[in-house]
């Protein structure tokens, strides 16, 4: 193996990868109230890896939503994945042709994208790939086995600690991002993305979203242009 | 299967093809290209439009804790983060510890 991967399994079991296992926690717990098993916990934290969606997912299934509306909502606010995806690819690249990127697609969630994001720019280009790898697969087990633990748990965590587990994911979502306030561009994108926020409220709920982050994004960009 | 799992299986699947989608529409262009520059900007503001609805106007569980307590909760923990050194996991339980004492 790679000592890289070795550096991105240790990254992983490190403070981002424990604040997300939290947010599992909490998601694990909450698929147990809704009268759903361990496996499909596991199932939903591993098929779709995205904390918005699995919960769109959750809700839909113990109110009864209907299939296709909720396949529609849940992938609406997971839709970030794809830029995400586009941002951290030439970073996972060793050449022009590299199709390795590819088989560690389905592992770029919020947690391993800002991680790799911070990271590989700093690595030396071979051993980028390996290190993204290492830090994926620890995200990964922690996810799972949190939701696993969650599930288990629910019944034995007091009132309070499942109050806050809560809002583990928005406030885990929030530190992530105010790490990046202090790196102009990223800032923009930011306050952009917050200040175009409202026209989720206004729009079909599925395509608000995904609005205000393309609006949000793109003047973002433009204004990052403008200013070189 | 049930319509869950239906829709858990759908969800997943298209999940999968929008990660596939972006890996490819990436192609072969380098980091500093301005198309991969829009992506990672769009990316971050889908991100902080998420957390601001979550914080003002969240549905489901979430819904459940009071207004204040979801901004003095957010509050605390960036401010602890910045005061902590960028420290995510004690900000992270100092927010949470936040929002259940003012709930």
């Amino acid at each position: 193996m790679h000592p890289a991967a070795i550096l991105g399994v240790r990254a992983a079991l490190a403070a981002p990868a424990i604040a997300m296992g939290a947010t599992f926690l909490a998601f694990g717990a909450a698929v147990r109230e809704a009268g759903l098993s361990a496996g499909w916990a596991l199932a939903c934290a591993w098929a779709i890896y995205g904390m918005p969606g699995q919960l769109v997912v959750l809700q839909s299934a113990s109110t009864g939503g209907g299939v296709f509306a909720t396949v529609v909502g849940a992938v609406a606010v997971n839709a970030r994945f794809l830029p995400m995806s586009v941002a951290l690819t030439p970073w996972l690249r060793r050449h022009e042709r590299d199709a390795r990127p590819l088989l560690l697609a389905h592992f770029i969630s919020i947690t391993t994208w800002a991680a790799a994001m911070r990271v590989l720019p700093g690595q030396p280009v071979p051993a980028r790939l390996p290190w993204f790898a290492g830090f994926c697969a620890g995200a990964f087990l922690i996810a799972g086995g949190c939701a696993v633990a969650g599930h288990v748990l629910a019944g034995e965590m007091p009132a309070a600690l499942r109050t806050a587990l809560v809002f583990a994911n928005p406030l885990y979502f929030a530190l992530l991002m105010a790490a990046d306030l202090t790196r102009p561009g990223p800032r923009r994108a930011l306050l952009a993305g917050a200040a175009a926020a409202p026209l989720a409220l206004v729009l079909p709920p599925a395509w608000g979203l995904l609005a205000a982050g393309v609006i949000g994004g793109t003047v973002a960009f433009l204004i990052g242009r403008r200013r070189g | 299967m049930s319509e869950a799992d239906w829709a858990l299986l759908l969800t997943g699947l298209a999940c999968l093809a929008l990660r596939l989608a972006g890996v490819l529409l990436a192609g072969r262009l380098r980091a500093d290209h301005p198309f991969i520059a829009w992506a990672a900007s769009v990316a971050q503001a889908t991100l902080a439009a998420f957390v601001a609805l979550a914080v003002v106007a969240p549905s489901g569980a979430l819904a459940a804790l009071p207004l204040h307590a979801r901004l003095i909760g957010l509050a605390v923990g960036v401010v602890a983060f910045f005061a902590l050194r960028e420290r995510l996991l004690p900000a992270l339980a100092i927010g949470l510890l936040a929002v259940i004492l003012v709930r």
